[in-house]
């Protein structure tokens, strides 16, 4: 099992490099999506153990949750926000690609001395797979800070959450059912008050980036 | 001398099968039936009776170009056994080391662009230009993941990593080797020139890299650079079979053990042939100046591993 959630905590890091070098919007939804998709396989497996060990269901209910929200209605969410506001492409970034991924990659080394630094977690085996989930907490706040784009912004928010979702889930099996639920139900009213915004920000300024909200400066 | 009689027959004797059903499953894809698998040999054939023409203004270069690619490619297929099991290790030489690998196939390379450049044609210039820029950009990540494998194996030797996986239950699940085993593949469609980075298929001069750099050739050489073409590709995929899906069945050492290696080799070479052509078909070619990007991916990758196996540390 800890090869298993070794190999996924793997692909969770790489969906999110996939996020950073995609240029589209759909594009970066659908890395999300997959991102999503790959905890939710974790949180699966984890949870028949669970339920096989302790007769605990709070694991699965989570990753139903997860499947529910994260795989099916917040990329659907963005898709229909990203459908109205126009601006199709996004073609501005700060930086171009391959110097982004180099960045994320050193932001992987430094998590990766920090972290053994700290030295291990009484457990040796969850060492790589904290490791890599908090690289995927601090590479969408980068992505968060690379894009122009308010949708970029939400997806790099969601992806912040997946990340620390999937370090409290691989380092210390999860927490109580009632804090994360109200983490999903704090994560929904603000995605859905971020899509408005998309919204009015686009009726506003013709344009969704963000940085021509400096224009709201007296 | 057993070992280099059997290495080099089966690598030269296979490689244009290869193409063969690489191009039979594109075909199928398409609704054709395509041509034979066996079409390359008859090509090859039909080249080595044909006569040469040769551009007046080119040198020496052009000349001896195609025997120092085969040469050295053909140096190259001696340093990585196909037969890994049953006694085929022990027999291989084994000052095979990754960069000495490399760096053979690089001589080959960098005769093949001098060979682009020299006959002074517009298109080859071209070609050699971009198969510069392509190696130099895949140059890092394979370096990076085959050293990764080093580490695991501590050893920096093929003949190490190759027995390193040999005494793994199953080296593809292995956290590090699945990333590197990513890595190889990207490395593999870029080197061989497949499809997201060049078309094999195409003659058109806009897009087309190692087919501008031997545009110029006929008869014998055109044959001998064809098939040094082939054989680095069936190098390359031994290598990934060898290394991540190792047959670890005891098998009698001598005769019928090696006769049995040799065809679970050629099975698992022809699948992954299979999958290269499916993962060909489904994906598009890439435009020039995106292949920066993938290059990145593929080396990020290879870094990802690198930290991993730190990380991991078991």
């Amino acid at each position: 099992m800890t090869t298993y959630m070794d190999i996924i905590s793997i692909f969770i890091l790489i969906t999110s490099f996939a996020l950073v070098a995609s240029k589209k919007i759909t594009s970066y939804i659908k890395a999300f999506r997959i991102q999503s998709a790959l905890l939710a396989m974790a949180l699966a497996v984890m949870g028949y153990f669970h339920f096989v060990e302790s007769g605990r269901i709070d694991t699965l209910v989570l990753c139903a949750l997860i499947i529910a929200l994260k795989v099916v209605y917040f990329p659907k969410l963005l898709n229909k926000t990203y459908d109205r506001v126009e601006h199709k492409v996004e073609k501005d970034f700060f930086m171009n690609i391959p110097m982004l991924i180099l960045l994320c990659s050193g932001i992987v080394i430094f998590v990766y001395f920090i972290i053994s630094g700290i030295g291990s977690f009484g457990n040796e085996d969850v060492t790589m797979q904290v490791v890599n989930m908090v690289s995927v907490v601090l590479i969408g706040v980068f992505f968060m800070i690379t894009r122009k784009k308010a949708i970029g912004q939400i997806v790099g928010f969601l992806v912040v959450e997946n990340g620390i979702f999937g370090a409290v889930m691989f380092g210390a099996e999860g927490m109580p059912l009632i804090v994360d639920i109200g983490i999903f139900i704090d994560l929904i009213t603000g995605i859905l008050i971020m899509g408005l915004m998309v919204f009015k920000i686009n009726d506003l300024f013709d344009s969704i980036n963000t940085n021509k909200l400096r224009r709201l400066k007296g | 001398m057993g070992y280099i009689i059997i290495q080099l027959v089966l690598m030269v004797g296979l490689a244009p099968l290869i193409n063969g059903i690489i191009k039979k499953v594109k075909a199928f894809s398409q609704k054709r039936k395509g041509a034979p698998i066996l079409q390359m040999y008859y090509d090859i054939g039909k080249l080595l009776k044909k006569e040469m023409v040769v551009s007046e203004t080119s040198s020496w270069i052009y000349k001896a170009a195609p025997y120092v690619v085969f040469g050295s490619t053909a140096a190259a297929a001696l340093l990585v056994p196909a037969v890994t099991n049953a006694g085929g290790l022990n027999a291989a030489f084994s000052g095979g080391d990754v960069l000495v690998l490399l760096y053979t196939l690089a001589l080959g390379r960098f005769f093949l662009m001098l060979a682009g450049l020299d006959t002074g044609s517009t298109f080859g210039g071209m070609g050699s230009s971009r198969e510069g820029m392509i190696s130099s950009l895949m140059e890092p990540s394979i370096l990076i993941g085959l050293f990764t494998l080093g580490l695991a194996s501590g050893s920096l030797s093929i003949k190490m990593i190759m027995s390193e996986s040999l005494s793994k239950v199953c080296p593809i699940a292995d956290p590090v080797y699945i990333i590197i085993f990513f890595v190889l593949v990207i490395v593999l469609l870029a080197e061989t020139c497949r499809i997201p980075v060049d078309d094999p298929a195409t003659h058109l001069e806009l897009t087309m890299v190692h087919e501008a750099m031997i545009l110029e050739y006929s008869g014998r050489q055109l044959a001998l650079m064809e098939l040094a073409a082939a054989v680095k590709q069936l190098i390359l995929m031994t290598l990934i079979v060898n290394i991540f899906f190792p047959i670890t069945a005891v098998l009698p050492a001598g005769v019928p053990g090696v006769a049995i290696m040799i065809i679970l080799y050629i099975v698992r070479i022809v699948l992954l042939a299979v999958v290269i052509g499916v993962v060909e078909v489904c994906i598009v070619k890439l435009r020039f100046f995106s292949i920066p990007n993938l290059a990145a991916l593929s080396f990020i990758l290879a870094i990802i591993g690198f930290v991993n196996y730190f990380v991991i540390g078991r």
